[in-house]
């Protein structure tokens, strides 16, 4: 092993030195683990054995969660053998999309995973009446076999996903992006905010974070509230919002701005969506488990809206509306997940909601005054009325 | 013969048995084993009924016991006297017979039967006796395992040739000395002595013996009771010999010769007691020159000491040892039958026992049936009552020409059997082969469906005395300890097939399989020196082809397992319950 390590060193440096790549170090680790899963597959062929490697199994059996509060992957592993009927197609795929990887990397251009499997839908011969790829679902879980293989996130792999996600507050980044370096501030992106990328690790850096904490915002047109509002400024905070479900990268933001110390507090509607949303945010989700606490942010808090607001609130009273059987299907499902019914306060709160079988939209605290929005969260941050 | 006061007291039983089969120059080394006949009380019944009448009377009035019931069945028994005789007088003079068979239809509806062989050929002064006198030369003094131990001999055919169409057989013969000779030849009905007419001798080329006579009361077809399918199966348990057949309409088939060795000669031995019928033990009795009953009994069987004519006596007080054996009384003979069977004796030898053997066996079912696969049984010796000796052969053949034609045109498991290389074509039904087949458990080696598989049973039993169901000698006997031998025999090949046509389907799937994994050889193999910056494209693809080949290679050729490829299958079999949890 310590050879190894020896080699890889000199073989970065060397290639650092003799290129004068505008790869990062990082960049060059990848490339390298890229080539040690080859080189070792190689070898296996060599000893007439089968090509094989390890990948962690990602089956709903290997997936737990503990004390952190995440969702991980156990240590069950699974074989992706060559020489197994079953498998040699995606084993084959396998290895053309690391290629395809490592060429993105010394190229240092990056594409989604829809431009990835261009890259690989050919025929795989003139006498073979098949294509190396033919539809895109059979790369994707193929890359998630590589990730996990190789310890390693797609983004790093100069995969991208969609963009999604929206920014606004005290936030300063460099982005070092198409042999550019530039910065970015998120106080002056105006109306729109800043966009999240697919990857803010690669080429991303923080470089100044002077917030309070961090408010994530389900839908978009509450952000655009609060944003109007300059809730940001006057709060010290920033506002971020997923626009419904969160993307890889807007996930990977929040646990990023968590891991500064930030509290990050979200604002969902008080329904299935929103819920889910959250918890996908917190715990990870059971599809992500074996990114594990690198996606999650246990750390996060649920401002509201909650069943208690309306209590608390009079006016929704009159505001909420019939619970969907979808959303009480889905109350049902986070009561019966360990790692949900472990918080009292949540058990309750879903409890109310299947009793009651009412809902209740974040839009509806626009009640009585547009600002009011902001009065709200206030109001609850103050006096710290979250649910974990 | 030389008394014929006791000539109708023995037809019975050498009528059934056999009656001159070879050349009689070889007298000596000739003949006949003893024969179980018919069941003690019916053979008692038909001695009193019949012992008064001729030799011609008795054959008339029990042809059907002869094998002569039915037209078809008629022909077929011709050809098989004609045919087990030229094969044993080959056999005996260590010659490779060539046999040629032809059947012509007559205008008169008559069917010419033409029988050629290239044996030893029969000398002028015997052949009136061989084809024209019924049970002439019989001498019991050897227990030989032969095909000739059913049937009715030649004469019986020269006399069925009488019978049916009042005409003579026609006979050619020479024993290789450049003299050929031909005649005619009859039975004189009411004396049974030979009637030669005709005689004509020139010089020529010719050894062997050539046989043409027309019969009535005959039918030719090609069903499987024919005289088709009879020297297709006397093919296959011969595979010595070369056999060629022309049927009326002119179409000749020849069965190939598969292995140029002689069978070994049988070697003579006593009959041991346990193997004696009553009224075999008639006929050894009234042509023993012995002078004492006691002493006739000590020479003639085998395992018969002084202390064991101690103890018959004993179990027989009535029966006086010291008489003339001629003088044995049917009551008498069957009371030491069944006194033999309350004494122990030490087992026969095995020593007789001529099997067709493994590796013939599988030529003769090769070169019949063109087979995709051959498994023949190896079995030890065996003995029944008690102590007779016997040995079965079981070959299966699957695919090729094996199985029969059914009459919706399907093929399904065709059942040959054989008592000492004879084909036994009729009556199937209550045979000891039959009886084994019908108690497997096909299921249990993958052949559920055995009745509709294009498979071939060949069954041999090897025996001196074989156990016939009755006097037409085409049924063996179910006696328990035959037909568990039979299920043995059968178990094993079957066992054997099933591991074949397992075999080949988890061959088909491995090819499969290989297939599969290769299209993805080449793609791989360029993608990886990319992947990892070494070797290249051309050195990984040769290498990978390589372990998919070995991995993948064929478990079965030439339709054999060795035991290497037994293990390799053991491992593929758990290697693909792997592949399939995953």
């Amino acid at each position: 092993m310590a050879r190894k390590k020896d080699v890889s060193k000199e073989l970065i440096e060397k290639s650092v030195e003799k290129s004068n790549s505008p790869l990062t170090k990082e960049d060059l680790l990848v490339k390298q683990k890229l080539e040690e899963l080859g080189k070792n597959l190689i070898k296996e062929i060599e000893q007439g054995q089968s090509p094989q490697f390890e990948t962690v199994l990602r089956a709903r059996s290997n997936i737990l969660h503990g004390e952190e509060g995440y969702l991980y992957l156990g240590d069950k592993k699974e074989k992706r053998v060559f020489l197994n009927v079953a498998q040699a197609k995606k084993f084959m795929q396998t290895v053309a999309v690391a290629a395809k990887c490592k060429k993105f990397k010394e190229e240092n251009l990056h594409t989604s995973i829809r431009g990835l499997f261009y890259q690989l839908k050919f025929t795989l011969g003139e006498d073979i009446d098949e294509e190396l790829f033919e539809e895109q679902s059979e790369s994707n879980e193929l890359v998630e076999d590589l990730e996990v293989a190789l310890n390693l996130k797609r983004e790093d792999l100069n995969l991208s996903t969609d963009r999604k996600g929206v920014v606004a507050g005290n936030l300063i980044l460099k982005d070092k992006f198409g042999g550019e370096e530039i910065e970015i501030d998120c106080t002056k992106q105006g109306r729109s905010g800043w966009m999240i990328p697919s990857d803010v690790d690669n080429g991303m850096e923080f470089i100044d974070v002077d917030v309070d904490y961090v408010l994530v915002i389900e839908k978009d047109a509450l952000w655009q509230r609060l944003n109007e509002d300059k809730f940001w400024k006057k709060e010290n905070c920033l506002i971020i919002t997923p626009k419904g479900q969160a993307s890889r990268g807007c996930r990977r933001l929040i646990r990023k701005l968590a891991d500064r110390g930030l509290p990050i507090y979200c604002f969902m509607d008080c329904d299935a969506w929103g819920w889910y949303i959250y918890w996908t945010i917190k715990t990870g989700s059971m599809n992500l488990a074996y990114l594990g606490k690198n996606i999650a942010t246990p750390e996060a808090k649920f401002i509201g809206v909650t069943m208690s607001d309306i209590e608390r609130y009079d006016f929704l009273k009159k505001l909420t509306i019939n619970a969907k059987e979808v959303d009480i299907k889905r109350a049902e499902e986070l009561l019966s997940y360990p790692w949900i019914n472990k918080y009292e306060d949540w058990v309750k709160e879903l409890k109310t909601v299947l009793d009651t079988k009412k809902k209740i939209e974040q839009d509806a605290l626009q009640g009585p005054r547009l600002t009011f929005v902001g009065e709200y969260l206030r109001e609850k941050i103050e006096k710290k009325l979250f649910l974990h | 013969m030389e008394d014929k006061k006791d000539l109708s007291l023995n037809i019975m039983s050498e009528a059934n048995a056999a009656v001159p089969k070879e050349p009689v120059q070889n007298a000596e080394a000739k003949s006949t084993a003893i024969t179980a006949g018919v069941e003690e009380v019916k053979s008692q019944e038909i001695f009193s009924e019949f012992r008064e009448h001729s030799v011609a009377e008795f054959f008339k009035k029990n042809r059907q016991m002869l094998g002569f019931s039915g037209k078809v069945r008629s022909l077929t028994t011709l050809v098989h006297e004609y045919v087990t005789n030229s094969l044993d007088a080959c056999e005996e003079a260590k010659i490779l017979p060539n046999i040629y068979v032809k059947i012509d239809t007559l205008p008169d509806g008559h069917l010419r039967l033409y029988v050629e062989d290239n044996g030893p050929g029969i000398p002028k002064q015997f052949i009136g006796k061989a084809l024209g006198q019924m049970l002439a030369g019989t001498k019991f003094h050897r227990f030989v395992q032969q095909r000739g131990q059913q049937g009715i001999g030649a004469a019986g055919c020269t006399m069925y040739a009488q019978i049916t169409t009042g005409k003579p057989v026609h006979v050619r013969s020479s024993t290789g000395d450049n003299n050929i000779y031909e005649c005619d030849i009859a039975v004189d009905l009411k004396t049974n002595s030979p009637k030669i007419s005709n005689m004509v001798e020139y010089t020529g080329k010719y050894r062997g013996l050539t046989v043409i006579g027309e019969f009535g009361e005959v039918k030719y077809d090609k069903s499987e009771y024919s005289p088709f399918e009879y020297l297709k199966a006397t093919a296959l348990a011969n595979p010595h010999a070369q056999i060629t057949m022309v049927e009326p309409n002119g179409e000749r088939t020849v069965f190939q010769r598969a292995h140029s060795e002689v069978p070994d000669r049988p070697k003579p031995a006593q009959p041991h007691p346990l193997g004696v019928t009553t009224d075999d033990l008639i006929n050894y009795s009234h042509h023993s020159k012995e002078r004492k009953l006691s002493s006739f009994l000590t020479t003639n069987f085998a395992r018969v000491s002084d202390a064991k004519i101690e103890e018959l006596k004993k179990l027989c007080p009535s029966i006086n040892f010291d008489k003339m054996p001629r003088e044995l009384k049917w009551e008498e003979a069957e009371a030491l039958v069944n006194a033999f069977k309350q004494i122990k004796w030490i087992a026969p030898s095995a020593d007789p026992l001529r099997p067709i053997g493994k590796e013939q066996i599988e030529k003769a079912l090769k070169n019949v049936l063109q087979p995709e696969f051959i498994s023949v049984s190896e079995r030890s010796p065996k003995v029944f009552r008690g102590g007779v000796p016997f040995l079965v052969e079981v070959g299966i053949a699957y695919k090729g020409k094996a199985g029969r034609q059914k009459a919706d045109g399907t093929v399904g498991l065709d059942v040959k059997r054989f008592a000492n290389r004879a084909p036994l074509l009729f009556d199937a039904g209550g045979c000891a082969t039959m009886e084994a087949v019908k108690t497997i458990d096909w299921g249990r080696y993958g052949l559920k469906d055995i009745e509709n598989m294009p498979v071939t049973l060949f069954m041999n039993l090897v025996s001196v005395h074989v156990p016939y169901t009755s006097a037409g000698k085409q049924a063996i006997s179910p006696e328990e300890e035959i037909v568990e031998e039979f299920r043995y025999a059968i178990m094993e090949v079957a066992r054997d097939l099933d591991r074949y046509i397992s075999g080949k389907i988890r061959d088909e799937q491995r090819e499969a399989r290989k297939k599969a994994i290769l299209r993805y050889v080449k793609q791989l193999a360029s993608d990886l020196p990319y992947l990892a910056g070494e070797k290249t494209p051309e050195e990984l693809e040769k290498k990978l082809i390589q372990i998919i080949e070995s991995k993948y290679s064929k478990i079965f050729e030439k339709g054999r397992l060795s035991q290497d490829e037994e293990k390799k299958i053991k491992k593929d079999i758990e290697n693909a319950a792997e592949d399939l949890e995953e």
